[in-house]
């Protein structure tokens, strides 16, 4: 479903073939989408393992997807067992969200993550709603050795929307955690959940604040799903699309970002993701669209980026040192005069310093029962993965009936 | 593009191309897909150890020469069509504090300057199919070894013609010309005498590789546009072009790269 003809007949041409994981949990037996697992039939493998934790949460959100409140916490070896799974799917996982419910609540949430470490995964990502790194410093402090990127719920810079969205105003409850994030030396991208009616025309000041903040290196914003307690207070017919978010930012910005600076994401379905870069110092912020051709790379995006461009960039600006390292001193090099090489940089560090410098803005619009399109699902890339070995596709998971069958098998073996 | 060249011009092309300070600019001090990474593999393949005597044709800059003596002890000798080439292997065997595990000499792959059953481990990366008789080439590698010694190629493979439009990289282009299928390179191998193989597919290294390669492409192109590089009169359009055509042929399967090691009967 698109409010853009033009958008979604160009993303089309994005479209690249998956490739398959090492190995499927599922047979094809009911057909595509009752065999999640994932089938034979699904035509991607797994760039975001997605974990939820727990199904508990220290909030009760009206928007709630997940269904999350009162409920069970998995056990670090269910959760070992998990991880060994994906990296027996994936060889090499590229990126694990910690998840949930509200992962910090979560009592061995750092044994989890030192498991997780423990493991050849490339990207560690934990999903939160900021309530306990804002009021608990000292877990900030205990988290940042395990380097998550902190994926936080930021909804808008009003208390009416966090009202209305989140049962409560958590301005200042966002505004903290990000504080302690980057006193801890972590990152941060911020999701936002855009309902129509509640906080689209937020969504220009989300990106500022974005900007502004010393941690933040992107903005992730995901029109509402309608599934879970959503449905009870929202209507389904009366949403966000993916290109009206990007419209909406290049009206409320300025042409800061405009929708012709962003690329439909290639690795899932390209009508689910559009993203796009900025190079960001002092004086500008300068989207990479308007530097370059990105079409020519566009293959180095896929979804492991989320809003975190160092996954893109770092592999670039160090392949660009390495080769400065060679050039120093060449004659047929002599009119490359590179600033980088002639400041003699220490490496890892120069690298470090200049990917703060990459933002990125993201939208991905995920599917509920109202939009559901068999063909986006087939090629999806973000995947629960489950207790029992399956990995299924996020949007069915939340939509189709997966979600409340493993709450079920999980809350009988935990004997409630 | 081959039959324009004689066989002496193309060794000569592909090694000034390999000398080049662009190239190095952007494949690095290690020349072949994989690096040393698949050097150290192909060494434990081979079963290589610190009691075997190495010979490595086509050496380049001495990179893997002297990894393998580092990592597994061994005696390597490296050979080279080019003399800067030698020199930049001596310097960089020194630098690393085993010139006393290494020698490297100037020479011809097809006619090698070393005795009858010289070795007992031969190793050439991404080489032989610049080869251009690789008839006498194999001959030679196994008339250096000793009978049971082990024979280690990691080499470029081309199934089907190479496209038109990859033809501006024409030093290139005069070496993978000469690349065959795997299973030509071991019908070639066995005649020369050599059993018993063993074969790995390694295109995702070449395709990494390349990959590499467009990174680079695109840092000095964001460096550029933000004003922290100037190109001068560096045109990357070509370069750009050039390497998405690779990917393109290495995922259909038309380029690809392959580790073939084999016993001298």
């Amino acid at each position: 479903m698109s409010s853009d003809a033009e958008w979604y007949l160009n993303s089309l041409k994005y479209n690249k073939p998956g490739s398959i994981p090492h190995d499927f949990a599922t047979a094809v037996e009911d057909g595509c989408p009752f065999d999640c697992g994932l089938c034979p039939e699904h035509q991607q493998h797994t760039c975001v393992g997605l974990i939820e934790i727990t199904t508990r949460c220290n909030l009760a959100c009206p928007t709630c997807f997940a269904n999350a409140g009162p409920g069970y916490d998995l056990s670090v070896a269910q959760v070992e067992a998990m991880l060994d799974r994906f990296i027996e799917t994936e060889g090499q996982p590229e990126v694990l969200q910690i998840s949930g419910g509200e992962p910090t609540i979560h009592p061995q949430l750092l044994d989890i993550l030192a498991a997780a470490k423990k493991r050849d995964i490339r990207h560690l990502v934990l999903n939160t709603n900021g309530l306990r790194l804002a009021q608990d410093p000292d877990f900030v402090r205990e988290l940042s050795v395990y380097r998550p990127f902190i994926y936080l719920q930021f909804d808008g810079v009003s208390a009416q929307t966090y009202e209305n969205l989140r049962g409560q105003d958590l301005c200042g409850i966002k505004k903290m955690a990000l504080d302690h994030v980057a006193e801890a030396g972590l990152h941060a991208g911020l999701v936002a959940t855009i309902v129509r009616g509640v906080n689209e025309n937020e969504i220009g000041e989300i990106l500022r604040y974005g900007l502004e903040h010393p941690s933040v290196l992107g903005v992730c914003y995901q029109p509402v799903t309608f599934a879970g307690r959503c449905l009870n207070h929202h209507d389904p017919l009366h949403r966000v699309t993916l290109p009206q978010v990007l419209h909406d930012l290049e009206n409320q910005t300025e042409g800061l970002f405009m929708v012709k600076d962003f690329r439909p994401v290639p690795c899932p379905h390209p009508t689910c993701s559009a993203s796009t870069y900025a190079y960001v110092d002092d004086k500008q912020v300068m989207p990479l669209t308007r530097l370059l051709d990105v079409d020519d790379y566009l293959d180095f995006v896929t979804n492991r980026v989320l809003v975190d461009a160092s996954a893109v960039i770092k592999p670039v600006l160090e392949a660009l040192w390495s080769m400065a390292a060679v050039m120093g001193s060449e004659k047929t090099t002599n009119n490359l005069t590179c600033v980088a090489c002639n400041l003699n940089l220490n490496l890892p560090s120069s690298v470090e310093s200049l990917v703060e410098h990459f933002f990125s803005v993201h939208v991905h619009g995920f599917m509920d029962a109202h939009n559901f399109d068999l063909k986006r699902l087939m090629k999806c890339c973000i995947h629960q993965l489950l207790p029992d070995g399956r990995a299924v596709p996020f949007c069915a998971y939340n939509t189709l009936g997966y979600r409340e069958q493993v709450r079920q098998e999980q809350e009988a073996l935990v004997g409630r | 593009m081959v039959d324009k060249l004689n066989g002496r011009e193309i060794k000569i092309c592909c090694a000034t191309f390999y000398e080049s300070d662009i190239v190095r600019m952007f494949l690095g001090d290690v020349l072949h897909p994989g690096g040393l990474a698949l050097t150290c593999h192909l060494g434990e393949v081979m079963g290589l150890s610190a009691r075997n005597r190495v010979l490595d044709v086509a050496c380049g800059r001495g990179a893997s020469a002297v990894h393998l003596a580092q990592h597994f002890g061994c005696h390597v000798t490296g050979l080279d069509y080019s003399q800067d080439n030698i020199a930049a292997a001596e310097e960089h065997a020194t630098a690393q504090g085993v010139s006393q595990l290494t020698i490297f000499s100037n020479g011809d792959a097809e006619r090698l300057p070393f005795d009858d059953s010289a070795f007992d481990s031969v190793i050439s990366e991404c080489s032989f199919c610049t080869f251009p008789d690789k008839v006498a080439a194999a001959a030679e590698m196994a008339r250096v070894l000793a009978p049971g010694g082990i024979l280690g190629l990691t080499d470029m493979t081309v199934n089907g013609t190479l496209p038109e439009d990859i033809q501006p990289l024409l030093s290139w282009v005069a070496c993978v010309a000469g690349a065959g299928t795997p299973e030509q390179y071991i019908e070639t191998l066995e005649q020369a005498g050599f059993i018993d193989f063993t074969v790995e597919d390694c295109n995702a290294a070449l395709l990494e590789m390349v990959n590499d390669v467009r990174r680079k492409l695109l840092g000095i192109e964001l460096a550029a546009g933000l004003g922290k590089l100037d190109l001068g009169d560096i045109n990357l359009t070509k370069g750009k072009h050039l390497a998405k055509r690779a990917v393109e042929l290495i995922e259909s399967g038309v380029v690809g790269y392959t580790l073939i090691a084999a016993r001298r009967n």
